[in-house]
């Protein structure tokens, strides 16, 4: 049967090759043909030990999740046995949120989406303090700002990109 | 050399050069805990700053100051959030994380900070009586000796292999291999594997990689799970802010730090490894060292998991100033930013640094001396308060801990490809943790990835093929040695399988 450890090992197997496939095809320079040792040398050689390795996780038995003296062998497995146990919810929505607060990054610079980021995550997450968590919110993300751009002089741009700086 | 020591005590033990130890120490320490920030960029930034005092030896104990506190910093969000925000930390999150989830995280900064100390002192002592003769061994190591050094930190994956995964360790390696081939490297100059993203040109950069595979997962499986994320009742919060270490975990680590504070200090002083291979090598000794009972706490909160590349990795980066001191060759990226400072303070390091300038070469070993013991006496007080910061709520902790991974990648770039690439080895992570494949092996194979290709590249080169393998006794003892430390495991494995 085709459980998650063998998906993932045929994942593998596929990038593995994918990897080999672009590393033989390689356009390599004139003089790069003479060479000892060429750009895709050791890109080949690591794709055919990967899908080496991955053909044997993907063949080989699987070792018991639980032991009989109880050992627990995948400790992150009873997130998928009992999956009613936890909140999936949040945890991709906190995911998602940061996927927007990435894209948000350059045109709503870096105050207000750090801001929003933080507030929102904590509201996702089930805080209603509002007064508490907009206040922190803006204070670390100014501080950071602050450290960051002033103290150190690594830039860091606050504001929109339409708003000169 | 005990005139010379003399000299350097009377030039670093004036109150001025005191007060700005401890400065360098606290600033280090602060700017160090943001992922992203490491040794080198703190104290590339504070040079400009520290130009400004004037006094050569004053500028350099600051600097030393700096370098000890950033390395502290850097174990501290190791430990509590389990974001390594510099290569020579990431083996100090494999014991230090587990043992903060434990409610341990006040013992955890505690044998951090001893075992920091511990390393850097015994490491100033080598550097004093050893030094110059340890350069000229330096300099015999040639591109196939480091290739082969690399494989040696390579095969300390195994460490990470738990039962029956040393193939899934080792397949993890090879991605990590596969992904320090993006980018351009130093030995071909034209980009590979960038799949035509301009962003990808110069490769992948670490804080990336190293946050998308342990911080990203964190914050998930914190915001999934309420039970392994809920608020500290006090008697926990108490337990989290103890530092006490008893005698029993005391006599456990002190082996541990004198072998490991030996191995880091000699890896140290080979130009170009420095405290990352260190690190990965002394956990992966320590854990074969370590009795049976012993070796299966590793990776669970292991307080020798823990002590051993905290250790190392201090020990290595004193040892990386043997090559600066005595041939004015930075043996890494911290010292050869700091020979930028040298040559600042119109400083030449070299052979002709301890003829010509003894006090300023003395009182800078001393100011490293200075600089573990200032560490040691301002952080120990700030443990109990920096291992609170875990008492948070989780509504707070869970986006403030995603939110320093992403400033940790998003700082100096600006680019927003480095946050979606960031995600997407989250999420790749979580999917990989699902099925039991260890992580670690990816990122140590990431971070030799480079320097493994391009030892090998140049090896290859100067033989002409790979004969430099069994013509030169040195490449093929570290082969060998590297050999044995991948089969013991499988060994011992299939040994304890035929005993069943």
């Amino acid at each position: 049967m085709l459980d998650l450890n063998r998906a993932v090992a045929l994942a593998l197997l596929g990038f593995s090759s994918g990897y080999g496939y672009l590393a033989y095809f390689y356009h390599l320079l004139p003089f790069e043909k003479f060479l000892s040792v060429r750009p895709n040398t050791m890109p080949i050689g690591l794709a055919i030990a990967g899908i080496i390795c991955s053909l044997v996780i993907l063949i080989q038995p699987q070792v018991p999740e639980v032991e009989g003296d109880g050992t627990v062998n995948r400790p992150d497995a009873e997130y998928l046995q009992n999956p009613q146990n936890y909140n999936w919810g949040q945890g991709i929505g906190l995911l998602l949120l940061a996927v927007v607060y990435t894209l948000s990054l350059r045109g709503a610079g870096f105050l207000f989406s750090t801001s929003a980021f933080l507030v929102l995550g904590g509201i996702l997450l089930g805080e209603r303090r509002y007064t508490f968590l907009i206040p922190i919110s803006i204070t670390a993300s100014v501080l950071v700002w602050y450290l960051v751009d002033q103290v150190l002089t690594v830039y860091l741009r606050p504001w929109p990109g339409w708003v000169y700086y | 050399m005990l005139d010379g020591m003399l000299l350097g005590l009377e030039t670093a033990f004036t109150f001025q050069n005191l007060f700005f130890a401890a400065l360098g120490c606290f600033i280090g320490t602060i700017i160090g805990m943001l992922p992203g920030l490491g040794p080198m960029s703190v104290v590339a930034i504070m040079i400009p700053v520290s130009l400004q005092i004037g006094d050569p030896s004053t500028t350099l104990i600051l600097l030393a100051g700096v370098y000890y506190g950033a390395i502290f910093g850097g174990s501290t969000s190791s430990i509590l959030i389990n974001a390594p925000g510099e290569a020579a930390v990431v083996a100090t999150a494999f014991d230090g994380y587990p043992m903060a989830r434990k409610g341990q995280a006040g013992k955890a900064l505690t044998i951090a900070a001893i075992s920091s100390f511990s390393g850097g002192t015994i490491g100033v002592v080598l550097l004093m009586l050893f030094a110059p003769a340890l350069a000229n061994f330096a300099i015999l190591f040639w591109s196939a000796e480091y290739f082969a050094l690399m494989l040696l930190g390579l095969s300390a994956v195994s460490a990470f292999a738990g039962k029956g995964k040393v193939l899934k360790a080792v397949m993890m390696t090879l991605l990590g291999l596969m992904l320090a081939t993006v980018g351009e490297s130093s030995l071909f100059h034209a980009p590979r594997f960038t799949l035509g993203i301009m962003d990808l040109q110069s490769g992948i950069n670490f804080v990336t990689l190293a946050m998308g595979l342990f911080a990203v997962p964190e914050a998930f499986f914190l915001a999934i799970d309420k039970i392994r994320s809920k608020k500290s009742s006090s008697k926990e919060s108490q337990e989290i802010s103890n530092l006490r270490i008893n005698l029993k975990e005391a006599k456990a680590i002190a082996p541990v730090i004198v072998r490991q504070s030996i191995q880091g200090f000699l890896i140290g002083v080979m130009p170009g490894t420095g405290a990352t291979i260190a690190s990965f090598l002394g956990y992966a000794v320590e854990r074969n060292l370590a009795s049976p009972e012993e070796r299966e706490e590793f990776g669970k909160g292991s307080i020798k998991g823990l002590a051993a590349p905290e250790t190392a990795n201090n020990a290595a980066s004193t040892g990386s100033f043997v090559p600066l001191l005595t041939l004015g060759i930075p043996g890494s990226g911290t010292t050869a930013v700091l020979l930028g400072a040298f040559i600042a303070l119109n400083l030449q390091p070299g052979p002709q640094l301890l003829q010509e300038r003894p006090e300023v070469f003395w009182s800078v070993i001393m100011s490293m001396y200075f600089g573990n013991i200032v560490l040691l006496v301002l952080n120990l007080p700030l443990v109990p308060y920096i291992a609170r910061l875990l008492a948070i709520p989780r509504s707070y902790l869970i986006p403030f801990v995603l939110f320093f991974a992403m400033a940790g990648a998003y700082i100096g770039q600006n680019n927003s490809t480095e946050l979606l690439l960031l995600l997407g080895f989250g999420v790749l992570a979580i999917i990989l943790r699902f099925a039991d494949y260890p992580l670690p092996p990816l990122l140590i194979g990431f971070v030799l990835g480079q320097m493994f290709e391009d030892n090998l590249g140049r090896a290859m080169r100067n033989a002409n093929g790979i004969e430099f393998i069994w013509e030169r006794p040195m490449t093929l003892t570290l082969i060998l040695t590297a050999a044995v430390f991948i089969l013991v495991p499988i060994l011992r494995d299939w040994l304890a399988n035929k005993r069943k």
